[in-house]
């Protein structure tokens, strides 16, 4: 619900403009840009400096105008809290895109204060060459910017490139630049102008595995009986490098060692209270995964039927079932709270494409609100039939696309419901007979 | 609850010995039921549940679409990518009855809201089945003899191999519905002839009607029946009784059998069909007879019936001979044929010999599917013929027909099942009414005690338990009930009947035979269960093997590949694979991911009647590349499978096979293809460096051991070391030009290949300007290993 109002704020912020506050200053800048794994992170330390006679309640952020691949966004300050981030349009700027930030503590004339921009970019790594044979590595280009893209002045700005591997075939030198193991320090540069843009290209080995979720469709089902039956429909995708030509098993075997473009297997968490988990696609069980029990989780090592190779797909079943008393409370004034994930990790450093999540809510409930950590789309609800069900249980369906790993977040359902329903399937059952 | 009957005894006797016996008959009936079920369930436990073959795959993807999009979109469905490029009209060429059974039961259950999967009940539907069968085999016996016989019956159908064999859980097949058909319906036949009203004939063509839908196999019921009542004719034993309920049976079932669209006009326009037509004629003929000799004299009658007979009988017959010949009615069908011949098939159709379920039977597979009962059956023959009445002469006939059909096809040993339980069950109930007849009231309540002081064991030793609950159950229902046939019985012959009451047996022969009988009884049961467990429970689409430590590793080479195929090929891609009937699974597996709406098409699957189609991809295996890549674009095929046993041992392969599929191209193209270049000098069928230079080269050999040759297996054996046919292959090394390995699984027993494009094996053309020419230090690269043992063609 707080989301929901704060929601509808941003939509009016919206169409408020912003203007550029000339007197902030970026004093330094510490980049870095994380390319070890599908997705591009970029997390960046900026101590602000307000150079003006007035205090600054906020600032604005931001992204080169090509940047719409943004998965994600997050600022936080010195002490590690979230700060309210909303879009905005900026009066006379270029186009890009732009974030209101709103600062908990103003800053006052003089100061600087430090807050840490993270972002994550999807489809930012390229394969190239966009296809290659069995044996071959696969290599990736990043585009990007030697500069930190703001709109204000930046006084000293330092950026680190971390590479999955040392093999690096080319890369941009915009001096001073230097390159050790895997990692390329750009910079310092000093004194740059708002909005500068001077391409950085990085062109690497990466054999991290390059899976996408293509679909993803969750569907979380309450039991007041005590549990609560989690299965997920998931289509996967190699989207690195297209394989190009045969593929031998026979070379496949020999080749044992790890660092291999192709994907064999990858892990799963879930949590620590599942129970009857399966994994089977539309044609019956998969027999190839493990399921070894953590302390505070469970991982789950999932082997699709066959390795991945680049533009190779597979599409599988995962279900669980979890206790209902972790996730679903009652309220002192009689309403029930669901709190679950809105979507649950796949594989370390996911990117989703689309997320559905369906929850299907027990017979005869009412007055349902919802409550999401993130803007999500909601589709109209539907009804379903389950077991010996003849009332009919509303659905709940929500839509989102482009989720990476730190969209694992907890929204929350609260509805009206009597507890005598509960026995409302054993008694038609009853009558049924 | 044994104990609940005896407790109401004081109350009446009369109806505490019909409850006690009607409450027994219940608890083995319901025992038998949960046996059977329970049996079948290894599959289940150890797999998942999951659909076994290649049928039941293509049966399930049927009902799957039937429930799915509705009854009548079923019936014309045409699926376009099965048969390419011919296609098929699916619901005009099943037998409809297995998913309309399927598909009402889930239509019941989620009326209900009982959200079961259409494949669970697929994959239990055979073993709930069994269970109706193991009722309907009840009720039949106890018309043909007793209560008694009729529990024994019930409880060796249950569990008899021979019947699990096509009914485990997960084989989702015609037959598993088909046995229950043919039960209730020759029990309903039975019983409208002993009582010769119309409301049974009725209920037995209803029945013929669901036998029609659900299998081939009614064909068998429709000459079982006319035969049985000729041979009543014969033996003089016409009445009206007889006549009403075969005129209503006949007519009826004719009209209702014609329904099925797969059946169609057969019924009237085939050979097969005609004896139930000539018996109709026959029994009016015999009818008006009956009705002129009470009108005629001795003499005139005598002349008329040997005029009338012979003149009827051969116009008749030259009707049937003329309207065959005109083609009004179609000659017996090749596969009728071989039931007559068994030679027949190999020569002529090669196709239909191919499927291993086709062969002759061997006298270990009647031991291995009945056990005991082999030996017992011919006594309840005996025991039925000496006590011989209407309804008997039907069990005798049943009996013979069945031994032989059996015998010729490995296949039908399935219709000899029924027979030899219900015949088995009538010695055993002969026997131990023999041998326990004096032993009254005490014996009784001995084993009654017995039974209700280890109901826990029940579950683990299910026969030896139902055995002896038969045993009282045969015992006091056969005191209870004066037994029933004799009151309807025609022509009783209570000379045996009588001599069997002075037999004075001591009691120690008759425990000495109890205990033996019993003894057999349990051998039987731990027979069956091992039959089943071994044998007859492994889904063939799963294969598991067990390493040293007893550790269980599951290959699932098969479901791998076809996965592979449905997710990551054209959604119209078309692949082309060997055709015989066990290794079609793989195109079953793939039909069943249609239901994400990405089916492949296939070339070559069960489709056995269609051989020419079949006889060029044969020809396409048999070839070498090049000409096989000819075919292969005529077809227009994108990918080939073969499957390849040689990394594992698996025999099944399709190396194993390919000889059928040389014979079934060599029918076809004789010029091209001759079975004899494929063996060596001395008639083996080797693929090692003797093996003869067609095979070696021919597509299948190359698919199949495509860079084989580069890999070791263990330490122990040399590279390219064959498993199955332990042996080291012939032809190592070589590349394919016109295909690419588009994907191997795990274990190398599924292996795919993409039929490449012309642009991509020619070179293009350089103009001559262009070309270069190489430098002329120019080394041969072939080794001496690469020099030796090649074919040119």
């Amino acid at each position: 619900m707080r989301r929901g109002i704060c929601l509808l704020i941003c939509l009016t912020y919206v169409t408020a403009l912003e203007r550029i506050n000339n007197q902030l200053v970026n004093k330094n800048v510490e980049r870095s840009i994380d390319l070890t794994s599908q997705l591009v992170k970029i997390s960046s330390a900026i101590t602000l400096e307000n150079t003006g006679k007035d205090s600054v309640r906020s600032f604005l952020v931001a992204l080169e105008p090509n940047a719409v691949d943004i998965s994600y966004i997050n600022v936080k300050d010195s002490l590690k809290d979230d700060l309210k981030i909303l879009p905005a349009k900026v009066d006379g700027a270029k186009d890009g895109v732009f974030y209101n930030i709103m600062l908990k503590q103003p800053v006052d004339a003089g100061r600087s204060t430090t807050v840490i921009l993270e972002v994550v970019l999807t489809k930012r790594l390229e394969p190239y060459p966009s296809s290659i044979t069995q044996k071959d590595k696969q290599l990736v280009r990043y585009f990007g910017n030697h500069y930190f893209y703001s709109p204000y002045v930046t006084t000293k700005q330092k950026t680190e490139v971390l590479l999955s591997s040392r093999s690096v075939e080319n890369y941009t030198k915009l001096k001073p630049v230097a390159q050790s193991d895997s990692t390329i320090t750009y910079g310092p540069y000093t004194n740059i102008q708002p909005f500068t843009v001077d391409e950085m290209m990085v062109h690497f080995e990466n054999n991290s595995p390059f899976l996408t979720v293509t679909r993803l469709e969750r569907i979380i089902e309450i039991s007041h009986w005590g549990n609560i039956a989690i299965e997920e429909h998931i289509e996967i995708r190699h989207t690195g490098a297209q394989l190009k030509g045969p593929f031998s098993r026979y070379d496949y075997q020999r080749d044992t060692g790890s660092t291999h473009h192709s994907i064999k297997a990858y892990r799963t968490i879930l949590p620590a209270s599942a129970h009857s988990i399966y994994y089977r696609d539309s044609n019956g069980n998969i027999s190839t995964s493990t399921v070894r029990p953590r302390k505070e989780w469970i991982e789950l090592e999932l082997r699709p039927r066959f390795p991945l190779f680049g533009g190779w797909k597979s599409s599988y079943v995962l279900g669980y079932s979890v206790p209902s008393y972790q996730y679903l409370f009652k309220k002192p004034s009689g309403e029930y709270v669901l709190t679950m994930r809105l979507i649950d990790h796949v594989f370390d450093d996911m990117f989703v494409e689309e997320l559905e999540t369906s929850i299907i809510l027990p017979v005869g409930v009412s007055s349902v609100k919802i409550d999401t950590p993130y803007e999500v789309e909601r589709l109209p609800d539907e009804v379903t039939y389950k077991y010996l069900d003849n009332l009919g249980r509303s659905v709940i369906k929500l839509r989102k696309t482009d989720l990476v790993e730190q969209h694992i977040q907890d929204f929350e359902i609260t509805y009206d419901w009597k507890p005598q329903l509960l026995l409302h399937e054993p008694l038609s059952c009853l009558l049924e007979e | 609850m044994v104990q609940a009957g005896s407790k109401k005894s004081p109350i009446s006797k009369i109806n505490s010995k019909a409850g006690i016996s009607s409450l027994i008959i219940f608890v083995v009936l319901l025992l038998a039921w949960i046996a059977g079920f329970a049996s079948r369930l290894f599959a289940v436990i150890r797999f998942e549940s999951i659909i076994h073959e290649f049928d039941p795959w293509f049966n399930y993807r049927a009902t799957a679409y039937m429930v799915k999009h509705g009854f009548y979109n079923f019936l014309n469905w045409f699926d376009e990518r099965a048969w390419y490029p011919l296609g098929r009209i699916v619901g005009g060429t099943v037998y409809p009855g297995l998913m309309l059974t399927s598909g009402s039961i889930h239509y019941i259950l989620h009326l209900l809201h009982i959200n079961v999967h259409i494949r669970d009940i697929c994959v239990f539907l055979a073993p709930v089945f069994s269970g109706l069968t193991a009722i309907s085999t009840y009720f039949l016996t106890k018309e043909l003899w007793s209560a008694g016989a009729g529990l024994f019956a019930a409880c060796f159908i249950a569990i008899v191999p021979g019947y699990i064999s096509r009914s485990v859980a997960g084989s989702y097949d015609n037959e598993g519905i088909a046995i229950f058909a043919l039960q209730f319906t020759y029990f309903l036949w039975i019983k409208s002839v002993k009582t010769g009203s119309v409301f049974w004939a009725v209920a037995a063509s209803l029945s013929y009607f669901y036998m029609v839908s659900a299998w081939g196999g009614y064909v068998f019921i429709i000459n079982l029946i006319p035969l049985h009542v000729f041979v009543l004719l014969l033996m003089g034993r016409y009445s009206n009784r007889l006549f009403t309920s075969y005129t209503t049976f006949y007519i009826l079932g004719l009209i209702f059998s014609m329904q099925i669209p797969l059946v169609g006009f057969q019924p009237i326009r085939t050979s097969e069909h005609m004896a139930a037509a000539g018996v109709f004629a026959l029994m009016f003929a015999v009818g008006i007879l009956r009705y002129l000799q009470n009108m005629m004299t001795k003499s005139e009658f005598k002349s008329l019936v040997i005029f009338g007979g012979l003149a009827s009988a051969g116009v008749v017959f030259l009707a049937v001979v003329i309207l065959t010949y005109a083609g009004y009615v179609a000659p017996w069908s090749g596969r009728f044929y071989s039931l007559w011949d068994t030679g027949y098939a190999k020569i002529h159709i090669p196709i239909i010999a191919s499927v291993s379920e086709h062969q002759p039977t061997t006298w270990f597979s009647f031991f291995f599917d009945l056990h005991v009962l082999v030996a017992t059956f011919p006594a309840g023959l005996w025991y039925v013929i000496k006590n011989i009445n209407d309804e008997r002469v039907f069990v005798v006939l049943y009996a013979l027909s069945a031994v032989y059909f059996a015998g010729v096809m490995v296949r039908l040993m399935l219709t000899l099942t029924p027979v030899v339980c219900i015949l088995s069950g009538i010695a055993f109930s002969g026997l131990l009414e023999l041998f326990l007849r004096e032993d009254d009231v005490y014996h009784n309540e001995d084993s009654e005690e017995e039974e209700h002081s280890t109901p826990s064991k029940r579950l683990y030793d299910k026969l030896p338990k139902e055995a002896k609950s038969k045993l009282k159950s045969g015992k006091s229902v056969g005191n209870v009930k004066t037994p029933t046939p004799q009151v309807v019985g025609r022509v009783q012959k209570m000379k045996h009947e009588q001599s069997k009451e002075s037999d004075g047996i001591g009691p120690n022969i008759r425990s000495v035979v109890t205990v033996v009988i019993l003894l057999l009884l349990m051998l039987f049961a731990v027979h069956c269960t091992w039959v089943t467990s071994n044998a007859y429970s492994s889904p063939s689409i799963v294969l598991a093997s067990y390493g040293s430590d007893g550790s269980r590793q599951i290959l699932d080479d098969f479901r791998e590949a076809y996965f592979w195929l449905s997710q990551n090929t054209d959604d119209d891609a078309r692949v082309m694979s060997c055709f015989s009937n066990s290794c079609c699974i793989r195109v079953g597996l793939r039909l069943s991911n249609s239901r994400n709406g990405r089916n492949r098409t296939t070339l070559v699957d069960n489709n056995t009647w269609n051989n020419s189609h079949i006889a060029l991809v044969g020809k396409a295996m048999s070839s070498n590349e090049t000409a096989a890549y000819e075919i292969m674009t005529a077809l227009d095929v994108d990918y080939v499978l073969v499957i390849f046993g040689g990394v594992i041992g698996y025999s099944g392969d399709d190396i194993n096979k390919f000889l059928w599929m040389v014979r079934i191209a060599e029918g076809e193209h004789p010029k091209d293809i001759r079975e004899s270049d494929y063996f060596t000098e001395h008639g083996e069928f080797r693929v090692d460096s003797e093996g003869s230079p067609t095979l070696l080269n021919c597509l299948m050999y190359k698919l199949s051991y495509y860079r084989f040759g580069e890999l070791k297996l263990d330490y122990r054996t040399p590279a390219g070391f064959d498993r199955t046919r332990n042996a080291v292959i012939g032809n190592k090394d070589f590349q394919l030009t016109y295909l690419e390995e588009a994907y191997t699984t795990e274990h190398w027993l599924v292996r795919v290949y993409r039929v490449k494009k012309p642009d991509e094996f020619n070179r293009p053309r350089i103009p001559v300007a262009n070309r270069v020419v190489k430098s002329p230090s120019f080394v041969s690269k072939k080794s001496t290993k690469r020099k030796k043992g090649f074919h040119k063609e």
